[in-house]
């Protein structure tokens, strides 16, 4: 495919064009999905791809389906309009320290058939009946796919890879306790195959989220030591991304600085990492050819800088004023962080292992035994609320209340607020229970948390 | 307007992409699948292509998306197979109908000839310019002027569906998205016509009448679009509204989203079939009966009218809600096979990677006698609610919340001091039963990009505007 794509460069190049880019995408992915209605089984050939091009004056963007030829569904290429397109050059990144490529070696296993995906969910469904007498599932879907990609462009700069991701996703419901009615709940998973989700672990998962929603009570507002699972701190993460992801990054972290300018507790550490060793996205290169590596955003409490790419950075580290939306100087470290949600879509700085990074010997039971008095929030119970002017936040939440280590009732209809600012600096302690959920694009990543400060409040 | 600066919109005197397919062929392939009484089989083919002028200072500045494909479906009782592909071609279509079968047959399925017309010339830059250019001048007669990010596409997409026993007409649609960027927001509508010659029919008069229409239709639309950036501009530091319970008038932009989401979502069959038999909701008394809400995509404005919906089955004028009472939900083939209620003609798809499910195209809200002033009246203290961003329904608690972005009290009939975002919540069933009067001019509308289920369409309405009674406002 890059021999492909390089042929169709010179394609473009030969129409004039000083600067050119071309990216090409195929996959194959089987989809089995439950709806009320029964089973959808499916199966996808996709291909595609997108030049860019351009010169001082102008640039343009083609973008087809089918496969790379020097002109294809085009018939002749597009007029160049508007600004001057940039693309990366080799080395202008220099991924310092990063470990060389090495490909998984599951790449190669084959897609999962229909009546083992049938099966899987299938077995969610009855293990969801059997923990949880009344609960049912409302949709449930498997998709497990792979993908090769490759990319060059005028400037020299090539990639190829391959991606492997599976991901289910199952919505359940149960009929109200008290109110009749109905407490949702929605589980998922992402890893390389589809074999290796436990459907069983899922069910596991969806019923105890389900049971807290149907019998949980609100809180009284209070403010206490709180447990968070991953799910919840994903979801915080989430809402931190303006933070952590662009130019802007720098001005919205220094508005959370407290007035000894501590931006976040020594316990807090979070990276970026686009080839994470065993990462479901990893790659040698993002959506433009530039190479991936780890990146640290948040070190052990400081703020170092937001996840940038090449583009937003100059290349004395100084950074650039860009046109878009205003974007402020950047003087960090850029790595290859560009993400392509198809062959369709232009690339966009974005995370693709964004996590906190977890401590390898804090057991999540002993977190739990250390509170006294506190909550150990599981979910969260819809979007939350970020005001980086206010410097505020809000999540609602589902959770237990815990006392001497132990759940003692549901919580549900709660949410748990407080500044920005004293959600960073509260956390005492982190465990090493690392879980990736699919979020933004990409996968935001979190352990339990277990933070102070915070107030929590009924909905 | 012609010529290098025309907004060249959707001609239908184009050649549609599959008017050369040999959709006998076709159906004859898929009649070897489709081997017991119910089954149900049906290939679609798909052209889809989008033009973009981006906003300034946004590079690539001129970009071009195109793209064609097959899937083929097989309906069997309760399960579902789709097989998709990115290319149109007799081999992808015959191995796409093996993979529904799930059989290796003792021959190959034959891969009939798939002639389809070329792709017509790309476009120039200049072709969409004049929209954001308008826009701009439409800004600043308002006598307003601030930052805006104004990106402009042309979308087309041709259809043709082929089953067994029915092979419709190919289908077109073509439309226009505006989506701006805003310091306070972001903002986007959906234009479908912006056409002065386009009636449905072939272009008539002569080239400078179809150019003056033209050019009326770019202003129109600009004029649109101005006014309700313009008003959020002025609302851009006007604060919430206390919550409370107010009587809200919903003009006609603001209803199409609040029927959109509140109706036509509510009335989906798989969103009925979350909590029941779909059949169940017919004869439910939901609204007040000056209250009645259609569907009907073949009265959509003439570029996106259509005879037949995703899966090829006749579009029928549906009523939703015949004076506030469920007549007939939103059905596709699959849902309404073994039912004697149930009617097909409303499956849409957002691409040949999804199944079709059961969507509204173009809602109707039949027009009261309330004037405008008429509505203001009834509404003294309450909002003006001009625009609404978006609707969220939970289907399983009836629970529905518009999102606000900024409105106008209401005081003494008139339209007062502006108000920042705020929502509308309740149950579907007392929203909708808050109705209390019915403007009576209808406007012509995009409600706006649908995503229910990450599946993305466009969907449009003609509604006047409406007057509610002690909704529930609450600030965001």
């Amino acid at each position: 495919m890059l021999s492909r794509a390089q042929e169709t460069l010179d394609a473009v190049a030969s129409r004039g064009f000083s600067r050119a880019e071309v990216y090409a995408k195929r996959g194959r992915s089987r989809l089995v999905e439950l709806t009320p209605r029964g089973t959808v089984a499916s199966v996808h050939r996709e291909e595609g791809w997108a030049v860019r091009a351009g010169d001082d004056r102008g640039s343009m963007m083609a973008a087809a389906t089918g496969e790379l030829p020097p002109v294809g569904g085009m018939g002749e290429w597009p007029e160049a309009d508007g600004d001057a397109l940039e693309l990366p050059a080799p080395g202008r990144v220099a991924p310092d320290g990063v470990a060389p490529w090495r490909a998984p070696a599951d790449l190669e296993a084959p897609l999962v058939g229909e009546r083992e995906a049938v099966q899987v969910l299938a077995v969610l469904a009855a293990t969801l009946e059997q923990e949880l007498p009344g609960a049912r599932l409302l949709r449930a879907t498997l998709a497990d796919g792979a993908s090769e990609v490759a990319v060059t462009n005028s400037l020299g700069l090539s990639a190829a890879y391959r991606h492997r991701v599976a991901h289910l996703r199952a919505e359940a419901a149960v009929p109200g306790a008290r109110t009749g009615r109905p407490a949702t709940a929605v589980v998922e998973d992402v890893v390389r195959e589809a074999r290796r989700i436990d459907p069983r672990a899922l069910a596991r998962r969806l019923a105890d989220r389900l049971s807290v929603g149907r019998d949980g009570r609100p809180p009284e507002r209070d403010r206490l030591p709180m447990l968070l699972a991953p799910a919840v701190v994903v979801r915080l993460l989430e809402g931190l991304l303006p933070l952590l992801v662009g130019p802007h990054g720098f001005e919205l972290a220094s508005r959370q600085e407290d007035r000894q300018g501590r931006f976040a507790s020594p316990h807090l550490t979070i990276r970026d990492d686009g080839r994470l060793e065993g990462g479901v996205l990893a790659a040698p290169a993002d959506g433009e050819g530039v190479p991936t590596g780890p990146v640290t955003l948040v070190d052990a409490g400081a703020f170092r800088q937001p996840l940038l790419a090449w583009s937003q950075c100059r290349q004395d580290g100084r950074g650039r004023v860009g046109k878009k939306g205003g974007e402020r100087p950047a003087r960090g470290r850029p790595i290859g962080c560009a993400r392509r949600a198809s062959w369709r879509d232009l690339p966009r700085p974005a995370p693709s292992h964004l996590y906190v990074a977890p401590d390898p010997e804090v057991a999540v039971r002993s977190l739990l035994a250390s509170l006294a008095r506190g909550v150990y929030l599981l979910d969260a119970d819809g979007a939350g609320r970020f005001d980086f002017r206010e410097g505020r936040f809000d999540l609602p939440v589902v959770g237990f209340a815990v006392a001497d280590g132990a759940a003692t009732r549901p919580l549900a209809g709660a949410r748990i607020t407080g500044a920005i600012g004293t959600l960073l600096r509260g956390i005492e302690e982190r465990g090493r229970d690392l879980t990736f959920l699919p979020a933004a694009g990409g996968l935001l990543g979190a352990p339990t948390l277990l933070v102070t400060d915070l107030e929590i409040v009924p909905r | 307007m012609g010529g290098r600066h025309g907004l060249h919109v959707w001609e239908n005197s184009l050649p549609v992409a599959f008017e050369t397919l040999d959709t006998s062929a076709v159906a004859r392939t898929l009649s070897q699948i489709a081997d017991r009484p119910d089954d149900l089989a049906d290939a679609y083919f798909e052209r889809l292509e989008e033009v973009e002028l981006p906003a300034e200072g946004d590079p690539p500045g001129f970009r071009v998306r195109r793209e064609e494909g097959l899937a083929v479906r097989l309906v069997r009782g309760p399960e579902a197979w789709l097989a998709a592909r990115d290319t149109i071609a007799p081999e992808e279509l015959a191995d796409a109908v093996r993979q529904v079968a799930r059989a290796l047959p003792p021959a190959a399925y034959p891969a009939p000839h798939l002639a389809i017309e070329p792709w017509p010339a790309l476009p120039a830059p200049a072709e969409l310019a004049d929209l954001p250019l308008a826009v701009s001048r439409a800004i600043r007669s308002r006598h307003a002027a601030f930052p805006l990010r104004l990106a402009v596409r042309r979308h087309r997409r041709d259809v043709q569906v082929v089953s067994p026993t029915l092979v419709p007409a190919a289908e077109h649609e073509g439309f226009f998205s505006l989506a701006a960027e805003l310091p306070w927001g972001s903002w986007g509508m959906l234009a479908p016509d912006v056409s002065g010659a386009l009636d449905g029919s072939e272009p008539s008069g002569t080239a400078r009448g179809r150019a003056r229409g033209e050019e009326a239709a770019v202003v129109a639309v600009a004029e649109t679009a101005a006014e309700a950036l313009v008003e959020r501009f002025r609302c851009r530091q006007a604060p919430p509204p206390a919550a409370r319970r107010a009587a809200v008038v919903l003009g006609p932009h603001a209803a199409a989203v609040f029927l959109h989401e509140a109706v036509a979502h509510a009335l989906e069959v798989d969103t009925l079939g979350l909590t029941g038999r779909p059949e169940g909701a017919l004869g439910l008394a939901m609204g007040p009966e000056s209250l009645s809400v259609l569907d009907d995509p073949a009265t959509a404005p003439a570029s996106v009218r259509r005879r037949s919906d995703d899966e090829g089955s006749p579009v029928v004028r549906r009523w939703l809600l015949r004076q506030g009472t469920v007549e007939q939900p939103l059905a596709d083939r699959a849902w309404s096979r073994g039912s004697e209620v149930l009617e097909p003609g409303a499956g849409r798809r957002a691409s040949r990677h999804e199944p079709p499910g059961p969507r509204s195209s173009h809602l109707e809200l039949v027009p009261g006698d309330a004037t405008d002033q008429d509505l203001l009246d009834g509404a003294d203290a309450g909002l003006w609610v001009a625009e609404a961003d978006r609707g969220r329904l939970d289907p399983l608690s009836g629970r529905f919340v518009l999102e606000v972005p900024c409105a106008r009290r209401i005081r003494s009939g008139g339209k007062a001091d502006p108000i920042g975002r705020f929502v509308l919540v309740g149950t579907v069933a007392e929203l909708v039963e808050r109705v209390v009067a019915i403007g009576c001019e209808p406007v012509a509308t995009g409600a706006g990009w649908c995503a229910k289920g990450g599946r993305r369409l466009p969907v449009w309405a003609t509604a006047p505007a409406l007057l509610l009674d002690g909704v529930e406002v609450a600030p965001c």
